[in-house]
């Protein structure tokens, strides 16, 4: 039984713009939800729509098995956390926290426990009587998450709410808002465009391009299973084989073949490299030529000039001695199971 | 499809607004224009203007007091600005405090206090004499310009101080970098930089230069520019002509419309906003340059407060009727306590009227015009910018000839002066209210939404605290403008419904400096205590005063 339910909605701005193009999603109680997509792809219009601020054009969303459209935004009791943190500030840190507090009629001892609760939460204990003004970006989302989350609402709503801060914090940020929603329980939708972060964040993402829904599913699921050619070149990266030949050749002998392929794609931590003319059991193999390496610590990036076109292997723990030149000879490792098959219409089918 | 809210009501309440006091006002000028003395639709107004060469002369001569006064503006101002924001000044804030006080005192004290001091009689002029240089009085063109550039530079100095402190200084370094010597470093990289802010600055100065009637009529002696020609048409006991002075209005006003767009395109493009980061460094001087650079600073700043400094000094010094007496006394303040309470009272309330007006009504439309965009709005916005380019003395006669006859008769009343004085500084209040809301993010109104406060208690409980400081500000410099202004009261007062400015205008006329400067100098202090509060409440933000 899903929570929260969109069906079919859709946004119109102007005469043509389709912001959001029939789009169906539900989440279940509990779930860390994550809208992932480019800008312009209607995933933050989406959010909005569900928070109250835009109306949607038509469609239905409920909550809890209650049409919210029919609700306005300030009365639907959904927390929502800002991409430019949206903090007051004219009021403290605890006055900020207590903010959505005070129209809930919730008497001032269990304000000060639970605004206290809140704040050791998101680890600001401490600065409770400051003013946000001269706080670090960090410190102001972690006040924004502390508010929006202290009215326990029905449904947390996040905008982007890291895309403002630098890497680290990024990341360490986004482990905490992940722990914190597993403990509080509340079903949330988070908006990002950063793949990694919803790969990292999320039960479940739902990829948007253009309006419409691309795939929904587990970040295994959309990573390693990508169901559009979109999909699979916005989460991570693709190479595409050049058509030709030699590309019916190398499936041949991995025994692929999908007559309605209109192109095949792997990803470059799928390949392998080896010393030229070595030969794999269960791969083909593609003398090439290294054109560049680049070292970035963890992994490096081999792009190999093959008869299948320009491939870019990544490769993992590269020591001293992996350092490849430019012009030497290779081999590029193709395994059975790495090569994709996408439609004329870009759908995934096979490989 | 609008809906019939609060918002489309004070839509049609402003727009009312500016039809009754803006649009009815101005188009009777443009009328009356038309029109001769039987009300026979005639362009002789225009083709006399052509024709005579008294007006061709006023023409000129507004142009060139335009032109002398950006001149004589730009040169002091950027010397001024450029001393102050690269070098090592002592008492660099004292120097903008000077600047101030020369923006905040009404001109023509400074006109008065340079003819006390190098007039026929001057002080100054005198003691060289007596030395045995003789120059000639101040009277005259040069005069009047002298007094505009020491009025109105700080226009020039605020705008370009502003600028030059925010070049980054990497700019710079680059252009050194790539091998640029001090002199083209600053010709091809600083000075393009801030060139936007220098036109906008040096054209204010320009209209306010053509706008301004006490300094000619004070100083000119003959020397007439568009806005006294329009006051003695208007003014003259005998054949007053007052289609003639429309006329003449109408020309100020597109004289002064084609400065206004130009000065407001020029700061459009003055955002060159430099990152806060990399800031210029001030250069310490040594020796006869830091000494040349500490003598332009401060002789530009104590010559632009000269009038004040005078007229504080000389509303202490003991007088027997009109004339000065030697030694120091309280007699100019006492005649103002016994005589002239009332010009006081009317200033005060006048200015305090208009004051609580501008400030309700163009916080409210300042939110309509913010947060409503729509074609309403943006033409609403536009209809705004008119009161911009009416010089004062022309919104008075366009009051005198929509309000003296017909529906709503003002002439003679303290509303007339009020309103004239609202309609004229309604526009800023409106402009920066919609821009300090626009600098607010809606984020803001939305978290507290999502909070559970309706929209309505949204705005008050998080917009408006947020706002309330700017507003305070902006309502205190309004009131430094209404409390100096002077040339439409001049047009709208009758004995009743005096004001300090008009007082002390007509003071200086029956040569009576000593009560004039007591006036002048209560009129500053009242001024500086606004400015204080101002400054108080939005930080020291001089650019706000321009």
């Amino acid at each position: 039984m899903s929570y929260l339910t969109v069906s079919n909605a859709t946004k119109q701005f102007g005469q043509s713009f389709m912001a959001l193009n029939g789009v169906s999603v539900s989440v279940a109680r509990g779930e860390f939800f994550t809208l992932l997509g480019p800008s312009g792809c209607g995933k933050t219009t989406l959010l909005r729509a569900i928070a109250g601020f835009n109306d949607l054009s038509s469609g239905e969303i409920t909550l809890d098995g209650s049409n919210l459209r029919v609700v306005p935004p300030h009365q639907r009791d959904i927390g929502m956390v800002f991409q430019d943190y949206a903090v007051f500030p004219h009021l403290s840190v605890f006055d900020n926290v207590a903010f959505g507090l005070k129209p809930r009629k919730v008497p001032a001892s269990e304000i000060k426990t639970r605004v206290t609760q809140a704040l050791d939460a998101v680890r600001l204990g401490a600065m409770a009587e400051r003013l946000p003004a001269a706080m670090s970006g960090g410190q102001q989302q972690r006040i924004g998450l502390a508010r929006a989350m202290v009215i326990n609402p029905r449904l947390l709503l996040m905008d982007e709410p890291l895309s403002n801060l630098d890497a680290k914090l990024r990341i360490e940020l986004r482990e905490e808002i992940r722990d914190i929603q597993k403990q509080v329980d509340i079903a949330t939708i988070y908006v990002t465009h950063d793949q990694e972060e919803a790969l990292a964040i999320s039960d479940r993402i739902c990829v948007m391009n253009a309006g419409r829904i691309e795939q929904v599913g587990t970040p295994q699921e959309i990573y390693g299973n990508p169901q559009t050619r979109f999909v699979a070149e916005f989460v991570g990266t693709l190479n595409t084989f050049t058509p030709g030949e030699a590309l019916d050749a190398m499936l041949g002998q991995l025994g692929l073949s999908v007559p309605e392929a209109a192109s095949w794609s792997v990803r470059p931590e799928r390949l392998g490299l080896a010393a030229s003319g070595s030969s794999a059991e269960g791969a083909a193999v593609l003398a090439g030529k290294v054109t560049k390496y680049t070292y970035l610590g963890r992994e490096a990036h081999v792009q190999v000039e093959t008869p299948v076109g320009t491939l870019v292997v990544q490769v993992a723990n590269p020591g001293m001695s992996a350092t490849r030149n430019e012009g030497e000879a290779v081999s590029v490792l193709v395994p059975r199971d790495a090569p994709m098959a996408f439609g004329a219409d870009s759908a995934r089918i096979g490989g | 499809m609008p809906r019939f809210n609060f918002w489309t009501v004070v839509m049609i309440l402003t727009w009312v607004l500016l039809f009754v006091l803006l649009f009815i006002p101005v188009g009777s000028v443009l009328i009356s224009s038309v029109y001769d003395q039987e009300g026979n639709l005639t362009f002789a107004n225009y083709l006399k203007f052509l024709g005579e060469p008294r007006f061709h002369q006023a023409f000129i001569n507004t142009l060139v007091v335009g032109f002398g006064g950006l001149l004589g503006a730009l040169l002091l101002g950027s010397i001024m600005a450029f001393c102050v924001s690269r070098f090592v000044i002592r008492g660099g804030r004292f120097v903008s405090l000077l600047a101030i006080l020369a923006l905040v005192s009404p001109p023509f004290i400074g006109a008065y206090s340079w003819i006390v001091l190098f007039g026929a009689g001057g002080v100054v002029r005198g003691f060289l004499r007596d030395i045995g240089i003789n120059m000639p009085p101040i009277y005259g063109v040069g005069g009047i310009l002298i007094v505009f550039s020491l009025k109105f530079y700080p226009y020039v100095y605020l705008m370009v101080s502003g600028a030059l402190s925010n070049v980054n200084r990497s700019l710079e370094e680059a252009a050194e970098g790539l091998g640029l010597t001090p002199w083209q470093r600053t010709m091809k990289i600083s000075f393009p930089m801030v060139f936007p802010a220098l036109t906008a600055g040096g054209l204010l100065a320009l209209i306010h230069a053509i706008a301004d009637f006490g300094t000619p009529r004070l100083l000119g002696r003959g020397y007439n520019v568009l806005a006294t020609e329009a006051f003695t048409l208007y003014s003259a006991e005998v054949g007053s002509n007052m289609s003639m002075a429309t006329t003449i209005s109408v020309i100020l006003i597109l004289v002064s419309m084609v400065f206004v767009m130009l000065q407001r395109y020029m700061s459009r493009r003055n955002v060159y906003h430099g990152n806060m980061i990399n800031k210029p460094v001030r250069i310490q001087l040594k020796g006869w340059r830091n000494v040349l650079a500490h003598f332009a600073v401060y002789f530009i700043g104590l010559c632009g407060a000269m009038p004040v400094i005078i007229s504080v000094i000389y509303s202490f010094r003991k007088t027997s009727g009109p004339v000065f007496q030697d030694g120091f006394a309280l007699q100019s303040y006492e005649r103002i306590l016994f005589n002239l309470g009332d010009v006081v009272r009317n200033s005060l309330t006048f200015s305090v009227a208009a004051v609580v007006l501008i400030v309700m009504v163009g916080t409210v439309v300042g939110v309509l015009v913010a947060r409503r965009t729509n074609l309403n709005t943006a033409l609403l916005d536009g209809a705004f910018m008119v009161p911009y380019v009416m010089p004062g003395i022309v919104i008075g006669i366009a009051f005198i000839a929509a309000f003296n006859t017909g529906p709503i008769v003002l002439t003679g009343t303290a509303l007339i002066i009020i309103l004239s004085i609202f309609i004229r500084r309604l526009p800023y209040t409106v402009r920066t209210t919609a821009s300090s809301l626009r600098q607010i993010s809606p984020s803001m109104e939305e978290a507290a939404i999502s909070l559970g406060y309706s929209p309505f208690q949204a705005f008050l409980r998080i917009t408006v605290p947020l706002i309330v400081p700017g507003i305070i500000a902006g309502g205190m410099l309004s009131f430094v403008t209404a409390i100096n202004e002077l040339s439409s009261s001049l047009v709208l007062y009758v004995g009743s419904t005096m004001t300090m400015p008009v007082r002390i205008y007509l003071l200086i006329l029956d040569g009576d400096f000593g009560t004039a400067a007591a006036l002048s100098t209560l009129l500053l202090l009242l001024s500086g205590c606004a400015v204080y509060i101002a400054f108080r409440f939005m930080g020291r933000n001089e650019q706000a005063l321009l």
